[in-house]
């Protein structure tokens, strides 16, 4: 999900077929493995993965092994439907896709899962841990809706969907890990709003592109944001910046209120859920990157990855924060 | 109006191709005003009878001084008699200008490398999202991704998708018979919108032209070797692609 990559290096692909067929054939069959598709799922959710939301790779690397393919497979699910929107091109396909996604969970309970390769690593993984259905579920009504309405009034309509797309991604994590405490579950779904926000802040230059705003109007309206003046130009204006760092401002009270709920430990997640809450990691580097760019969401530098994230995560792993 | 007739008696012509540009257009504008304004060079009294027409009659005559309104001196002169028409100036001037512009052109492409494409051998760009001929797609380890679903035949506008499935001995679903009628197709790519495993894509093909009819009906084969010519090609642009939200 926080794979926002960037819009030049998706026009960068475009021609790089023209120039480099014979490297380009040699990188994509070496980049991914042999086996993967249905005989090996897990392999398959591994590379989308990687491919789709190389920072979510990356904070994989901090699960126990034996998990690392459970969280693969929720992850790949995750972004499989976070990407439905923008491949469909009217909302009664995109019904279709979730309708799909739908049955698919109900005959994964049933013990008869769709020959996708999602679907089977997302069986695999159920036999082991208790995924529960409901969390699926809502991830996949949420997303419907979002199909129809992409466009939200209120900073609280914009929360309740990253509670019930993010956030529930992070529950389900947890019951991956088997960890159920109420503490956890209050800053996952902190947590979760804070990545959620970010990403969007991330992808305002590719939304504004596509003509949508994704900063509730309220916020906008308050900062007097002339939406049609941005889709046109392409540019930041003042009031943008303003109602960028209105957002970031909420993303990052999310992510302290995460953080706080660690508080009576000295803020050391425990040793058994870092693995969820070294997601926050990226999403804080984002927010500093930010702010390093005075809330010019179209700065470029913003569009590249921060090549410290590997190191940071690592770090964040063993010293148990975020 | 002195120094206007002589450059009419020569002509606009010679004078705007040998004058440097400048000068051409200040001696255009004086042209064109002396043109309208003046009288032609021929304009001559008209053989009307009237008063005046013989001067020598005229010079301190008794009468003189003893025209009323009525007698209107200038009532029977045609200035423009023999004359170019206000059409034929406004060609002289606007069509003549037309041609230069049009030969500009013509030399400044001349000095340019061509905008031509050698088609067979040298092609133009194609967007990642370009639509054309369909191909089915395999996973890594050479399975068919095609689970049957049939979300594409029930999406299909022309309903241009015929898929017939049974159960396989493993518990999978697969297609026994997929069939794409070319000549029906619309290119709309919903297929490939509403596939849930990215079976059937639209590969960047345009160049499948046939010569017979029969040949644009393709069946699973000719799709999944399709898909097999073209997969690197397909996996790059689906990679275009990414989460924004």
């Amino acid at each position: 999900m926080l794979a926002v990559c960037r819009r030049h290096l998706s026009q960068q692909k475009a021609i790089a077929p023209i120039l480099f067929g014979n490297r380009l054939q040699r990188v994509c069959y070496s980049s991914t493995s042999a086996s993967a598709g249905n005989a090996s799922p897990i392999e398959y959710c591994r590379d989308y993965v990687r491919k789709h939301d190389y920072e979510g790779f990356l904070t994989s690397q901090v699960y126990p092994k034996h998990k690392q393919g459970g969280y693969f497979a929720i992850k790949a699910f995750y972004i499989e439907l976070a990407m439905i929107q923008e491949s469909v091109s009217n909302v009664t396909l995109g019904q279709m896709r979730m309708q799909f996604w739908r049955d698919a969970i109900k005959d994964i309970s049933n013990n008869r899962p769709p020959r996708h390769p999602i679907a089977l690593a997302l069986y695999e993984t159920s036999q082991s841990a208790q995924l529960q259905p409901y969390h699926f579920k809502r991830i996949i009504d949420a997303r419907e809706s979002e199909l129809s309405a992409p466009a939200h009034l209120t900073v609280d309509s914009l929360t309740s969907h990253a509670e019930s797309t993010a956030s529930t991604f992070f529950y389900l994590s947890l019951a991956l890990l088997s960890l159920s405490s109420s503490t956890l579950t209050h800053a996952a779904s902190h947590l979760g709003i804070a990545q959620s926000l970010s990403t969007l802040i991330r992808a305002l230059p590719f939304h504004t592109s596509k003509g949508r705003m994704v900063i509730p109007a309220e916020i906008t309206a308050r900062h007097g944001v002339n939406q049609q003046h941005i889709f046109t130009e392409q540019r930041p204006s003042k009031g943008l910046e303003d109602a960028t760092f209105d957002f970031a401002t909420v993303a990052n009270d999310h992510l302290i209120t995460a953080r706080d709920m660690f508080k009576e430990t000295g803020g050391k997640v425990p040793q058994e859920a870092i693995p969820v809450f070294s997601a926050a990691i990226p999403v804080a580097s984002f927010l500093r990157r930010l702010e390093k760019a005075n809330f010019n969401a179209f700065d470029p530098s913003l569009q590249v990855r921060d090549w410290k994230l590997p190191w940071q995560v690592w770090r964040g792993y063993y010293k148990r924060t975020f | 109006m002195s120094f206007a007739r002589p450059r009419l008696a020569l002509g606009l012509t010679p004078k705007l191709i040998t004058a440097s540009r400048s000068t051409a257009l200040r001696s255009t504008l004086i042209a064109h005003r002396s043109i309208s304004s003046s009288r032609c060079s021929h304009a001559e009294v008209t053989d009307t009878p009237g008063k005046i027409n013989d001067s020598k009659t005229i010079k301190s005559p008794v009468g003189t001084g003893s025209y009323t309104a009525a007698n209107e001196p200038d009532k029977y002169i045609d200035p423009y008699k023999d004359g170019p028409g206000a059409i034929d100036k406004a060609v002289h001037l606007f069509f003549f200008t037309e041609i230069i512009r049009g030969m500009w052109i013509v030399l400044e492409n001349f000095f340019r490398p061509p905008y031509t494409i050698m088609y067979p051998y040298e092609k133009g760009p194609l967007s990642p999202r370009f639509r054309g001929e369909h191909a089915l797609r395999r996973y890594p380890s050479g399975e068919e991704r095609c689970i049957a679903c049939k979300l594409c035949e029930a999406i299909c506008p022309a309903q241009a998708i015929t898929i017939e499935s049974e159960p396989r001995e493993d518990g999978s679903r697969k297609t026994t018979k997929y069939d794409i009628d070319m000549t029906k197709c619309i290119y709309c790519g919903f297929c490939q919108e509403a596939c849930p495993v990215d079976a059937i894509v639209e590969t960047q093909n345009q160049e499948f032209s046939t010569e017979t009819r029969e040949e644009l009906l393709y069946n699973k084969e000719k799709l999944l070797a399709n898909g097999d010519r073209a997969e690197a090609e397909i996996a790059a642009n689906l990679h275009s692609d990414h989460v924004y939200r």
